[in-house]
């Protein structure tokens, strides 16, 4: 594109002829996201490829990645020199680029600009057809104001409306993981360590960006709808995906099922529903593909569903039942077109599970391309379901005199023998489709008709020939035998197949549970009943005061194995009692090496806890062996000084100064003082230990806690930094104990910090609740390592001297877990330690103090 | 007859009481002892004194029965020493009718200040200075005014002079929160205490010379506030 002459009258003639610029928005979920960042690298692109493009405004906060990236570009210097950060809608529209960078489309414009918002000159821009890229993040988006306000507890000033983005942008989601985000939060990147307080810092918390995330991924995809977000509203944001529904997915295993998977967890998201998806494991094999099932169980559990197998033939009863049990509202299947016609004699098992489902609501989602994939479902290979004897019995009492006219029609052209070979043939077709019986009666059958009509004399039972007598005998046995023997084939191979499913499907349980994981009984106990069809199993441990119930499922719950029709041994103590079932020898063989397992997993826990048990009296130990080294060193070396000081002055032979007694007098004092700070704090947590804090909740200013944590640590004011507002409202807790936790996260925060540093001690309301911060510039504490911190008796390193017995932050998590408040630790952008306590605000009676003449006075 | 005030001191604890007793011979009191509660009501019906230190970690009758006992017929002032782990207790016997508290272990300065201040109240309300000098401001009562140490005027609303006035009355003695809302504001006034913070935060900004670290009216939380002269 050529440059254009520079003036408002020729860019408004272009205007009329020219297509109207385009705007892409850039929109983040959070401030330093990397939208900025993202818009100039776009932008840079561009100008690499020639294009002509130019900076309206970057709002760079002093981050030098942005200062550098901006410092490739053009600017248009805004006419007036001081507002630097402000764009000249005019300079822009003058200078005609093709591209324009202007940050935040939010922003409002100062006093006394054309338009209030920065959005309006970014249309005239565009309607100078000049292409602009903006940035934007989603808690400046007007539907969502107020969910972000409960999410972060900052209220954005700066909107707009949806519309005005739809209508104007294209919009392009810049992402980064909650984890990246923090970490440059941490590293005081994003905002200067300085200038975090409570609502900030609230902000970072790793919570507080997922849901930005979310929500700034659904407003890209259109689906933040209105009833979801006055739904999270009312419900607090607090318990976002509380669990109401429950959708049954069913998984095929088949091709293409995974879209079925994806649309109900759609469903389940949705209506923050758990999801749960089931495998109906037939014994026939059907379109079964290990493979994908695997594939689609992986998927399962990435969308958080919980996966069950059943084994069962009618696919349709053998779900409902499970949908039922597990209380589903919702039931979503894949299901292939067939004809009307067919689906009328034989309706799919899909059809099935609509027509009984009853109050369960049921989805079905088609599946396109699966008709080349369905496989023969017909045919050899079957099991003896009864549907399949009972068609072998019709195809017998049918089939047979259907095949004896055929074959009278035939009578001239064809000799005995091949007719009785028909016949044999029929036998084992049908010994194959239903076994041993159907095949000898349909022997005995053929041996019958062959005699009537085919054997001179014709019509009659008599057989002439000897050699004809000799044929049909022969025939009979032939027929019987091989019907006899290929039914039982049949049949074997079909049990065969139905261990075979049942194996896998405990193999699937059992590689679900984790090694090391004690085999947790009631999700193993609930798979032994799905997979064996029980009405209830229960694992009973024998105890001297009768049964222990480790783990119960199914309709009636088994405490004794007298109530049970199966027990089955697991170990020396305990048995897996199952009742309501009917188990073939087969089923018992798989299912006691399945019980072998369970033992196995059994005796593991019980050594877990054993070892568990061991370990918890090693630290019993450790703690004592700390307590008796804390008390023998720290206790005994103020007594120490004290004994010293008072042994000398009460010397007879030496003439002590008036300051000398003065120091000695001095020394015992700080040193009893010391040692009475101590000896409350081993009291302090004796109490913590033995569960024994009473707290009596008052409504308390967060500002009268710390002063007088302040008072009675006696630190200098210099190693302190408050900044707590009084307009704050109280909070409810333990003025007294409050006071102790928060001197005691003081104490240690100054111990920790650097000799000329100073601990930031600051409160601010964030959403519902009063964040109270302890900012300590120290060498910080791993992660790894937070949660030992508040171990009694742990010095980390070398803890400086005045952190006293290492008790001051067990005793401060005490009390503060005592008073419900929640205590964690974060990491202060730039390097150390951040103690964040949540507070609750009392209800107040009146915000407003009012001023009131003083009685008694005047 | 002796002019002296006469201070019953109620401990179990014979160094204490020793201790005690010394000191404030060495004062100038005249000082009973007792060592169980059923002795100090006794001792405090046949002594009259001017008033009692209770420990309340006594055997037998508690603290608490004491303070029930006496304020039955008495409103001699009561101090009471408690150990720091009984913050319950600490509000109860102050809601019983305790003066005021000092916890132990204490050093014996904080103690002979408040029972002076316990015992100003009985005696000489009057007789107290009306101006109170610190090293920050002074505080006129007569003139009803605040000044700084350079002799300028603090403008102080009538509410926080008054908190100011009732405080400074009390020097030394913890008000309690209800007992300050009932002065100020009035009779019907007591649940309020979120107007204590307000103002009191507005005082110590025109007052204190570190707001956050007050040194002259300080907050007892949940019981109340007590004015020291920084000293």
């Amino acid at each position: 594109m050529t440059p254009r002459p520079g003036s408002l009258e020729e860019a408004g003639r272009y205007r009329s002829v020219m297509e109207r610029g385009r705007l892409r928005v850039f929109l983040g979920a959070a401030s330093g996201v990397g939208k900025t960042f993202a818009m100039l690298e776009e932008g840079r692109r561009l100008l690499r490829q020639g294009r002509d493009v130019v900076i309206g405004v970057v709002e760079a906060h002093d981050r030098p990645d942005i200062l550098t990236l901006a410092a490739d570009f053009e600017r248009v210097a805004a006419t007036d020199p001081a507002g630097g950060g402000h764009l000249d809608t005019r300079a822009v529209i003058r200078r005609a680029p093709e591209v324009a960078l202007v940050d935040e489309l939010a922003r409002t414009n100062p006093e006394g600009s054309t338009h209030k918002k920065r959005w309006q000159d970014v249309e005239d821009l565009l309607d100078a057809g000049i292409d602009v890229f903006s940035t934007l993040n989603v808690q400046n988006l007007e539907s969502l104001n107020d969910v972000v306000f409960k999410i972060t507890g900052i209220r954005e000033q700066e909107t707009i409306a949806d519309n005005v983005v739809r209508r104007l942008a294209d919009v392009e989601l810049v992402d980064a993981s909650p984890d990246g985000m923090q970490e440059r939060f941490s590293a005081g990147k994003i905002i200067d360590a300085a200038l975090v307080d409570a609502a900030t810092g609230n902000y970072f918390r790793q919570g507080s960006l997922s849901a930005l995330r979310e929500l700034a991924l659904s407003w890209t995809a259109d689906r933040v709808d209105d009833a979801l977000v006055e739904y999270r509203s009312e419900q607090g944001i607090e318990q976002p995906w509380q669990t109401r529904e429950r959708i049954v997915v069913g998984l095929t295993g088949e091709r293409g099922a995974d879209i079925v998977i994806r649309r109900a967890a759609r469903l389940a998201l949705r209506s923050r529903a758990e999801l749960v998806g089931v495998h109906i494991r037939s014994t026939r094999g059907g379109a079964r593909d290990d493979r994908l099932l695997a594939e689609q169980r992986a998927l399962l559990r990435d969308f958080g569903g919980e996966y069950h197998e059943l084994v069962g033939d009618d696919v349709a009863s053998a779900l409902l039942a499970f949908a039922k049990a597990e209380n589903a509202t919702q039931i979503v299947l894949g299901t292939t077109r067939r004809a009307r016609t067919w689906e009328r004699f034989r309706p799919s098992p899909a059809m099935r599970v609509v027509r009984e489902a009853g109050a369960i609501d049921v989805n079905l989602i088609p599946l396109e391309d699966l008709a080349r994939d369905r496989t023969v479902r017909w045919g050899p290979g079957g099991a003896l379901r009864v549907q399949r004897r009972a068609f072998a019995w019709l195809t017998t009492a049918a089939g047979l005199p259907l095949l004896t006219v055929l074959l009278l029609v035939f009578r001239e052209h064809i000799a005995l023998e091949n007719v009785l070979l028909v016949y044999l043939l029929a036998a084992v077709g049908v010994g194959m489709i239903g076994g041993a019986q159907p095949a000898v009666v349909c022997a005995a059958s053929g041996f019958l008709l062959a005699n009537w009509y085919f054997t001179p004399p014709l019509l009659t039972w008599k057989i002439d020939d000897a050699g004809h007598l000799f044929s049909l005998f022969a025939f009979l046995l032939v027929a019987s035998a091989v019907g006899f023997l290929v039914g039982r084939a049949t049949r074997r191979s079909a049990e065969a197949f139905r261990a075979r499913a049942q194996a896998e499907a405990l193999a699937a349980t059992t590689a679900s549970l984790h090694p090391g994981l004690s085999a947790d009984a009631s999700a193993v106990t609930r798979r032994i009943r799905d997979v064996f069809s029980m009405n209830a199993a229960a694992v009973l441990r024998h105890t001297p005061d009768g049964w222990e119930r480790l783990a119960a499922v199914g309709t009636t719950i088994l405490g004794r194995p007298e109530d049970a029709t199966d027990v089955i041994p697991l170990t020396d103590d305990t048995v897996l009692a199952l009742s309501g079932g009917s188990l073939t020898g087969d089923d018992r063989r798989v299912l006691r090496a399945f019980a072998a397992q369970m033992a196995q997993a059994l005796e593991r826990e019980r050594l877990e806890r054993e070892a568990a048990g061991a370990e918890a009296l090693a630290e019993t130990d450790r703690l004592r062996t700390a307590l008796l080294d804390a008390v023998s060193h720290d206790l005994r070396t103020p007594l120490a000084t004290i004994m010293a000081s008072v042994t000398s002055l009460l010397e007879t032979d030496v003439d002590w100064s008036r300051e000398q007694t003065r120091a000695f007098l001095q020394a015992i004092l700080d040193e009893t003082t010391r040692l009475n700070r101590m000896v409350g704090r081993l009291l302090d947590a004796s109490r913590v230990q033995a569960g024994a804090v009473h707290v009596f909740v008052a409504a308390v200013g967060i500002d009268e806690v710390v002063s007088s944590a302040l008072a009675g640590l006696g630190i200098p004011a210099d190693r302190v930094d408050l900044d707590i507002a009084d307009s704050l409202p109280p909070v409810l807790t333990d003025p007294a104990l409050a006071e102790r936790a928060v001197a005691n996260l003081i104490e240690n925060a100054v111990a920790w910090s650097p000799d000329d540093g100073c601990v930031r001690v600051t409160a601010g309301k964030v959403a519902d609740r009063i964040d109270l911060r302890i900012i300590d510039r120290g060498p910080g504490i791993d992660p790894t390592q937070r949660e030992s911190v508040f171990q009694p008796f742990q010095r980390l390193g070398d803890a400086p001297r005045g952190a006293g017995v290492g008790l001051g932050m067990a005793v401060a998590r005490g009390f503060l877990t005592a008073m419900g408040h929640e205590l964690s630790i974060e990491d202060t952008p730039g390097g150390g330690t951040s103690m964040v306590i949540s507070f609750r605000p009392a209800r107040q009676v009146q915000t407003q103090p009012v001023e009131t003449r003083a009685v008694g006075h005047g | 007859m002796d002019e002296r005030p006469r201070i019953l001191v109620v401990d179990d604890e014979q160094q204490i009481v020793r201790a005690l007793t010394v000191n404030l011979q060495a004062i100038g009191y005249r000082v009973d002892s007792a060592t169980s509660g059923e002795e100090a009501i006794r001792s405090a019906a046949d002594h009259r004194p001017d008033a009692v230190i209770l420990d309340l970690g006594l055997p037998g009758m508690s603290g608490l029965d004491v303070i029930q006992g006496l304020r039955g017929w008495t409103d001699i002032p009561i101090i009471v020493l408690s150990v720091r782990e009984a913050e319950s207790e600490k509000i109860a016997v102050l809601d019983a009718g305790a003066d005021d508290y000092v916890t132990k272990p204490f050093g014996m300065g904080e103690l002979l200040a408040r029972l002076r201040a316990a015992l100003r109240r009985r005696y000489d309300t009057d007789l107290l200075a009306p101006v109170i000098a610190t090293k920050d401001f002074i505080i006129d009562l007569a003139a009803k005014r605040v000044t700084t140490g350079s002799g300028e005027e603090v403008r102080l609303t009538p509410t926080e002079w008054g908190i100011v006035e009732v405080l400074a009355k009390n020097q030394g003695r913890l008000v309690s929160q209800v007992q300050l809302l009932k002065e100020v504001w009035g009779p019907t006034y007591g649940e309020e205490t979120n107007y204590l913070r307000v103002f009191m935060a507005q005082i110590r900004r025109k007052l204190e010379p570190e707001p956050a670290l007050p040194r002259y009216f300080i907050t007892e939380p949940g019981m109340g506030y007590r004015f020291e002269d920084g000293t």
